[in-house]
């Protein structure tokens, strides 16, 4: 058996009954009265306030005067398509989002080789290292605001001390490196959440796979890309989309480090959106949160068409 | 089948329940006991303890009325504000900013208190500034708490250091004064130039001082004569001189300085002068860098004529129009108007008091107040004027001007196109207005 004859087991496929009814209609009433006020609250808290923000974005809703909310159809939309920022949010919410994920997804699968295996005090290297991600996004904003601070921050002062830079880098006023730094605070949030998802589906990787393939002569990287990674690969097409979906809707790093500037060259859709919410525009507010959703479904249905795609490969 | 019926009921009647204690808000007890809901929206703990302890004295003087305190986050407040009294219930008493005041009126939030607040016992002690708060129609829709007015902290050593015998009266004094002081390789900066959030409010600053002769004292953007002040020819000068502090005596990131970087930057010792509100005051004499001896204030900084524009900014407590106990929320805001409650939180919050008299007590004359006391003594000097925060375009103006600021600061735009978008910008949102 040669190394590359190594391919990981699929997985049995399901035998038996498919289907059994297991409670009658008497069973399902109760069921379905347990379920009422959760049924009811998702419905009345969730669902009711997200049509009422929908119905919103074709209307002008303008807290300066919400005694008349005229329909304006898609003009809201046509307003903020015509909006020259449109173009440049648009452009920089794809370098947050791209400029996010691929460091994370790179640092979160190395941290979680690196946490695989056993051994002396990985409980708590694990503990220090999910530690980030139970900090609130906007406290690690204000945290790398003042890291980040040219003059009294803590990067400058390190960089200068290894001889890596001269004089202190303006990090958040220069338009270029402002975008560095939220995408690096962003990156050592998220890096985290990799690392988790991914040591969790390593656990699932079989050692005796591993073993064989080493014994047939595979190295460390032929076992990585050709066991390790198709037996993770789904948890990590999985994570990808969640943290693109998370990092493209969050708007709490970039707001607490830089509020969008220095003259909007941080800006991104979310970030967008809070300004109309503070002119008191809802309706303009409203079209680009029903916008972005829009495209997030549509970017959702693409990329798991295209995962299923590989995964019947 | 009935033990299904009773889990449907027990259910629906949990759900009906819940929904009901969730929309409940203040009312009158079976007792005949008043509760009112007061919300506040720039909270911090320690203002928050404070307004609740003046609302114990004001319930113990008040038997049968009880007053809950809402705090909000501040980043929230005004959101949640708008939400509760958009549905009509929840708030007897709230703060009211001149920023949020056009907004919440316009909706016919907003009780006028005009006919309560001139009978009120104490309503004379208050000062002119305080009583002359109304809005653009007349209505009294809040009574001031207090104000907020710049004035220039300054490092007494350095300025003694660099050979000059006192602050800086004017803007020229200042770049003057800064640029001397500047010396980025010891660390040390003249200004702590405000170039994030906010920082157009300075450039305006100097603008209203370069053009106050001109200027209509009851519309601060606007001349005598109808055009905005950025059209003015001496507005040029101001912006040119204001600008130059950041080429000269400002750290290359100031473009992203907002109010915690400035504040940082003079409590750590590393600027010399910063345009501040009085608020500040507490801070700055926490810090462990600097001691009391090294900083004091002086007043605004004028223009070419000698004079200044102070723009009073204010906030206070409002009635709100949905209320069901207008009578006690109105007795309320009385209470907190009156001369020992108003001048205990406008000295604990560091605001610039609405009691007449105040300011001569020995906390407001001594130290770093002192300059207050000679703006306020000196008002042909220093001109109060009112600036239109209350027009629905404010935050859109605060967030596009903060925008063309930092494009000047990163050159991309020049000084005079500065002036230029700001004049078309005001020009056209009152023509349309009109």
């Amino acid at each position: 058996m040669s190394a590359t004859a190594v391919r990981p087991p699929r997985a049995p496929a399901p035998r038996g009954p498919v289907r059994r009814r297991t409670f009658g209609r008497r069973q399902a009433l109760t069921i379905l009265g347990f379920f009422a006020p959760a049924i009811v609250f998702v419905c009345w808290f969730t669902y009711w306030p997200m049509l009422q923000g929908a119905q919103m974005a074709f209307r002008d809703w303008n807290l300066w005067d919400l005694t008349s909310t005229p329909w304006v159809g898609l003009g809201n939309f046509a307003t903020i398509l015509a909006d020259p920022v449109f173009p440049v949010v648009a452009g920089n919410t794809l370098v947050w989002v791209v400029g996010s994920i691929v460091p994370q997804l790179v640092i979160g699968f190395l941290v979680a080789l690196a946490l695989w295996r056993r051994f002396r005090f990985r409980g708590l290297y694990q503990a220090l290292i999910f530690y980030p991600w139970a900090v609130s996004g906007f406290l690690v904003g204000m945290l790398f605001r003042w890291m980040f601070n040219a003059e009294f921050g803590v990067v400058n002062d390190l960089l200068m001390k290894a001889g890596a830079i001269d004089a202190p880098l303006p990090w958040l006023a220069d338009p270029k490196l402002a975008m560095v730094a939220v995408i690096v605070a962003n990156v050592w949030y998220g890096v985290t959440f990799f690392a988790i998802m991914i040591l969790a589906a390593l656990q699932s990787v079989p050692e005796e796979v591993l073993e064989a393939a080493a014994i047939d002569g595979a190295g460390t990287v032929r076992r990585l890309f050709s066991i390790v990674v198709p037996y993770i690969w789904t948890t990590l097409a999985l994570t990808v989309l969640l943290r693109a979906i998370w990092t493209f809707n969050s708007p709490e790093i970039i707001y607490a480090m830089t509020n969008g500037g220095p003259a909007g060259r941080t800006h991104i859709i979310t970030t967008w959106m809070i300004e109309y919410t503070q002119q008191g525009s809802y309706g303009l507010a409203s079209a680009i949160g029903l916008a972005v959703m829009v495209v997030l479904f549509v970017f959702c249905a693409f990329y798991l068409m295209a995962m299923r795609r590989v995964n019947q490969r | 089948m009935n033990r299904t019926r009773a889990v449907v009921t027990a259910s629906l009647a949990t759900v009906s329940m819940l929904a009901l204690t969730a929309c409940s808000g203040g009312g009158s007890a079976a007792d005949g006991t008043v509760r009112l809901q007061m919300v506040e929206s720039l909270t911090n703990p320690a203002r928050t303890a404070l307004i609740r302890e003046l609302l114990d004295e004001f319930e113990a003087e008040n038997p049968g009325v009880t007053v809950d305190l809402v705090s909000p986050p501040t980043d929230q407040a005004d959101q949640k504000l708008q939400q509760m009294l958009q549905s009509g219930r929840g708030v007897d008493v709230l703060e009211v900013r001149d920023s949020t005041v056009g907004a919440f009126s316009n909706n016919g939030w907003l009780h006028d208190l005009s006919d309560e607040a001139t009978t009120w016992a104490g309503w004379d002690d208050l000062t002119e500034n305080a009583q002359a708060v109304t809005a653009e129609d007349g209505a009294r829709y809040y009574v001031p708490y207090g104000f907020y007015g710049l004035s220039l902290f300054y490092r007494t050593d350095l300025v003694e250091d660099a050979g000059f015998d006192g602050p800086p009266t004017s803007w020229e004094d200042l770049l003057e004064q800064a640029s001397a002081i500047q010396d980025p390789g010891q660390n040390t900066y003249g200004y702590a130039f405000r170039g994030g959030q906010n920082g157009f409010s300075n450039v305006v600053a100097a603008v209203e001082a370069y053009t106050i002769d001109d200027l209509d004292v009851e519309n601060a953007y606007l001349l005598q004569d109808g055009s905005t002040i950025f059209s003015a020819p001496e507005a040029q000068d101001a912006v040119d001189t204001y600008f130059s502090l950041f080429e000269e005596a400002a750290p290359p990131s100031a473009v992203s300085w907002g109010y915690p970087e400035m504040v940082e930057g003079f409590t750590n010792g590393s600027t010399a002068f910063l345009l501040q509100d009085p608020e500040v005051i507490a801070t700055v004499s926490q810090s462990t860098t600097i001691t009391g001896e090294q900083w004091s204030t002086a007043p605004l900084l004028t223009g070419p004529t000698g004079k200044a524009a102070q723009p009073l900014a204010t906030a206070g407590w409002g009635v709100a129009e949905a209320s069901e106990h207008q009578e006690e929320a109105a007795d309320l805001v009385e209470f907190l108007s009156g001369a020992e409650p108003a001048t205990r939180f406008a000295q604990e919050n560091s605001l610039v008091p609405i009691i007449d008299g105040a300011g001569e007590d020995p906390f407001y004359a001594e130290g770093p107040w002192t300059s207050y006391v000679t703006m306020t003594e000196d008002p042909e000097t220093y001109v109060n004027v009112v600036q239109p925060r209350g027009v629905s375009w404010w935050t859109e103006w605060e967030q596009k001007a903060d925008q063309d600021l930092q494009a000047v600061l990163l050159g991309s735009m020049t000084t005079s196109e500065l002036l230029e978008e700001w004049d078309t910008f005001w020009t056209e949102k009152y023509a349309a207005e009109n």
